[in-house]
């Protein structure tokens, strides 16, 4: 068995993208990832851009929490009804 | 062993109450109506403190309620609901967005100028099964394996999903960019 680790082209590279944004690779692969993206600055700027998506996603669609008066009611209806 | 209302009460207020906006954000996100998210809130909240014999503590709470949240919506809701314009994933080209923008926008600085109701809309838009995994992942930041566990899915169908979620909705905000004049389109 070899310990020469293994070189991912661009196509491995970027079939593995989300799951190295999403830190769902095992520490060995995304090691694999890391090693492509120093030498290949192509993926690394489709791998920023990707990560600039997911946050902005993030941010975007995660704005709309219950607002105070939203959970007020929602309070005053669950404890309301449950203890009468 | 038998809950008293009072510790029924505090135990719900302590574990289950602090996701209370993550629990109105994916109504709202599924409903895409500030009413109906507020409805369906309740509705899901209301459920979680009658069957909260049945959460097991020290599990992901917010799991828990999301879960009941889905079902909810899926069984009384979705009935009701109008289905407007779909993403037809089968006419998505298999290419990345990335590809087009790289020599104009390679940082995606476009995606600042598309108003959160866009992005909604969009997200609202997805067919199902695919908004389902998007918001689990990308709007509540689940694992892979949770998401697999609340959708009873196969870790690698939910990838598969998320993929093409994102691809969709990237795809959607894109074209959007780009009527808008926020982006140009590679011409070449």
């Amino acid at each position: 068995m070899s310990d020469a680790p293994h070189s991912l082209d661009c196509r491995e590279a970027i079939e593995r993208l989300y799951e190295y944004l999403d830190q769902e690779l095992t520490p060995d692969v995304r090691q694999e990832v890391e090693r492509h993206l120093r030498m290949c600055g192509k993926c690394h700027q489709h791998f920023e851009f990707e990560q600039a998506f997911l946050r902005f996603l993030e941010a975007r669609a995660r704005g709309r929490g219950a607002g105070p008066e939203v959970k007020r009611r929602v309070l005053e209806q669950l404890f309301g009804t449950e203890d009468r | 062993m038998t809950l008293t209302t009072e510790e029924r009460r505090r135990q719900f207020e302590t574990e289950a109450l602090p996701h209370l906006d993550a629990v109105f954000r994916y109504a709202h996100a599924l409903t895409g109506d500030a009413m109906r998210a507020e409805d369906l809130t309740q509705e899901t909240m209301l459920k979680a403190l009658r069957a909260w014999h049945q959460f097991e503590r020290g599990s992901n709470a917010r799991a828990w309620l999301l879960t009941i949240l889905r079902n909810t919506f899926i069984n009384e809701y979705r009935r009701q609901q109008h289905h407007g314009e779909t993403v037809d994933l089968a006419a998505i080209e298999p290419y990345h967005v990335f590809e087009d923008v790289q020599d104009v926008d390679p940082e995606g600085r476009f995606f600042a100028s598309i108003v959160d109701d866009e992005v909604l809309h969009a997200i609202r838009a997805l067919p199902e099964e695919f908004r389902d995994v998007l918001l689990l992942s990308d709007v509540e930041g689940f694992p892979y394996a949770d998401i697999a566990q609340m959708l009873d899915l196969p870790i690698g169908t939910v990838k598969s999903r998320l993929f093409r979620a994102r691809h969709a909705l990237q795809h959607t905000l894109y074209d959007y960019a780009v009527e808008m004049g926020y982006v140009k389109r590679r011409t070449s």
